[in-house]
């Protein structure tokens, strides 16, 4: 047993950063709209699909013979980033706009913008399911649908018996660039200085001239970005999707912000990189097929004994 | 007359906050509006600057009609509100607090922070420190500063002196009356009607909802009603 853990411990660590840069990504946008809406945007799981299918898209359009090498790689993965990235956050800026924006100018309470959330959520899934995917695709909505190789499974090098191929490196890099850009955005810019105004103190953030509905619209275009950067990875790592692709990685990506410290930034990263860490460590005595209760047994053990999550303040008391 | 209130309504779901109050606000006064808790003093104050809605009755700011103008685009207009609890953005230092305060200036900004650093000493000792680690005094310095840093024409104070030592009161009144004469228009609302009244030119007496008394404030000060309701009675 232990023999097998050391044996697998780095090849599983590489895994696991992957997934976890993808769970970070994805668990910014929850954690952003938390923090300036008190909201779990449950859509956001959909956002992240559409993201997926921006890509796929895309990548059947330009149809390659075979996978692509160099400037044409960087090219055609800048590409499907680009795209799924606008398409995720304006379908995210769309989703505010009609699902949240209404409530909230008529008052309502969270809870009721939270079934809003939910049922935004089912609604984007069986639109895509029943209309979307059979237009873009041509075949039926509630399939797998799979992707064309763009990036060789190279190996770049190894650590120990761990084969750090191409594809992990692009995930991971491109992963923690665009938080960089982010994290930049929201410490060092103005409509940074606005959104976190908004998330410590909506009342006085109005008093200083922020307009709240614009600071919400920029918070979920930024938000519904990182899903887009994350499904157009998550597409050229797996290579496949369907319509309800974002439910279970949604609600991991979720879990990843809440074990952070919902509302933080730095929190959604960190919990992000944890639960992939550690649910891939975890699928090594217990095999692959229980990562998913190992990722929630974390989440509720560490809940129990720290209850604001690891870095414990949220976006209302934290720098970012 | 730069701020004009015309009797406006406000509610709370179904219950008025406010009943009709009207009052008037000319360039360059320290005008008060004192009264009990829940009179509604502080709605009066968020209903100028566009954190309430009104139900009827109109808010009037340099004579143009603002009542429909979002809480934000008043800033712009010379509207500056320390609130209520101060509203200190906890996760941002003290010199972060300020600029918030510019958030819509593109003008050069050195000399008005200068100014407000020189007005609060206290602040610039400590312009890189977290606004929530800072005691109750220096965040309502804060709240005062960031507020200037609008560029208010008219600076709306919701109790700047709540929970302060009675030096630091003394203190930050004597800072309200210096902004006053430096050329802001002073809205002030004060459960501590003794030091508000003596600071005031003008005064209002706030009952559930509605303007009971106005009047100068030091004849406010000798008035035995409201000596007796509102300045502990001698």
């Amino acid at each position: 047993m232990l023999d097998d853990f050391l044996n697998q411990f780095l090849p599983s660590t590489v895994g696991g950063l992957v997934f976890g840069s993808i769970y970070a990504l994805v668990a910014l946008g929850y954690t952003m709209v938390y923090g300036v809406l008190r909201l779990i945007n449950f859509a956001h799981s959909e956002i992240f699909m559409i993201g997926t299918f921006t890509s796929l898209v895309v990548i059947t359009a330009i149809a390659p013979t075979a996978p692509f090498t160099g400037l044409a790689m960087v090219g055609v993965l800048l590409l499907i980033i680009v795209l799924s990235a606008a398409v995720s956050g304006g379908a995210a800026v769309l989703l505010e706009l009609v699902a949240y924006r209404p409530l909230r100018r008529k008052g309502a309470t969270r809870l009721t913008a939270l079934i809003s959330a939910i049922g935004a959520s089912l609604f984007l899934q069986e639109l895509f399911a029943l209309v979307i995917i059979p237009w873009l695709t041509g075949k039926p909505g509630r399939n797998q649908q799979s992707s064309l190789r763009i990036v060789d499974r190279d190996t770049v090098f190894t650590i120990g018996n761990a084969q750090v191929r191409t594809d992990h490196i692009i995930v991971i890099v491109a992963a923690v660039i665009m938080m960089i850009a982010l994290d930049r955005v929201v410490n060092r810019t103005k409509i940074g200085r606005g959104i976190r105004a908004t998330a410590q103190d909506p009342e006085a953030a109005v008093l200083m001239g922020v307009s709240i509905d614009n600071i919400v619209r920029i918070t979920f275009l930024l938000g519904g970005t990182m899903a887009g950067v994350a499904g157009a990875l998550y597409l050229m790592e797996f290579e496949n999707t369907v319509f309800n692709v974002g439910f279970v990685l949604g609600i991991k990506a979720f879990t990843a912000a809440v074990l952070g410290g919902i509302g933080n930034l730095r929190g959604a990263l960190l919990g992000g990189v944890v639960l992939g860490l550690i649910e891939n460590w975890g699928a090594i005595f217990l095999g692959s097929e229980w990562k998913d209760v190992i990722a929630f047994t974390v989440l509720v053990v560490v809940l129990m004994f720290r209850p604001t999550g690891i870095l414990g303040e949220s976006l209302q008391k934290a720098r970012a | 007359m730069l701020l004009e209130v015309k009797d406006i309504n406000v509610h709370y779901g179904k219950i008025a906050a406010l009943k009709g109050i009207s009052l008037q606000v000319n360039e360059g006064e320290i005008v008060s509006l004192i009264g009990a808790n829940g009179a509604g003093k502080t709605t009066t104050l968020k209903t100028i600057s566009g954190l309430r809605p009104l139900t009827s009755g109109q808010v009037l700011f340099n004579g143009e009609d603002i009542s429909k103008l979002a809480g934000h685009k008043r800033v712009q207009l010379g509207i500056g509100q320390s609130p209520e609890g101060r509203g200190v953005f906890p996760g941002m230092t003290v010199q972060e607090n300020l600029l918030m305060g510019a958030y819509t200036r593109k003008d050069d900004l050195t000399a008005d922070l200068d100014e407000v650093y020189e007005l609060f000493p206290r602040l610039a000792e400590r312009k890189n420190q977290f606004g929530g680690t800072m005691s109750g005094g220096e965040q309502q310095m804060i709240a005062i500063g960031r507020a200037l840093m609008t560029k208010p024409k008219v600076l709306l104070l919701d109790e700047p002196s709540m929970g302060l030592a009675p030096m630091l009161i003394a203190q930050i009144f004597s800072i309200i009356k210096e902004i006053n004469k430096r050329g802001t228009t002073v809205l002030l609302v004060e459960q501590n009607a003794q030091q508000a009244l003596k600071l005031s030119d003008r005064a209002y007496v706030l009952e559930t909802g509605r303007v009971v008394k106005s009047a100068p404030g030091l004849d406010l000060l000798d008035d035995p009603q409201v000596r007796a309701a509102y300045l502990g009675g001698h």
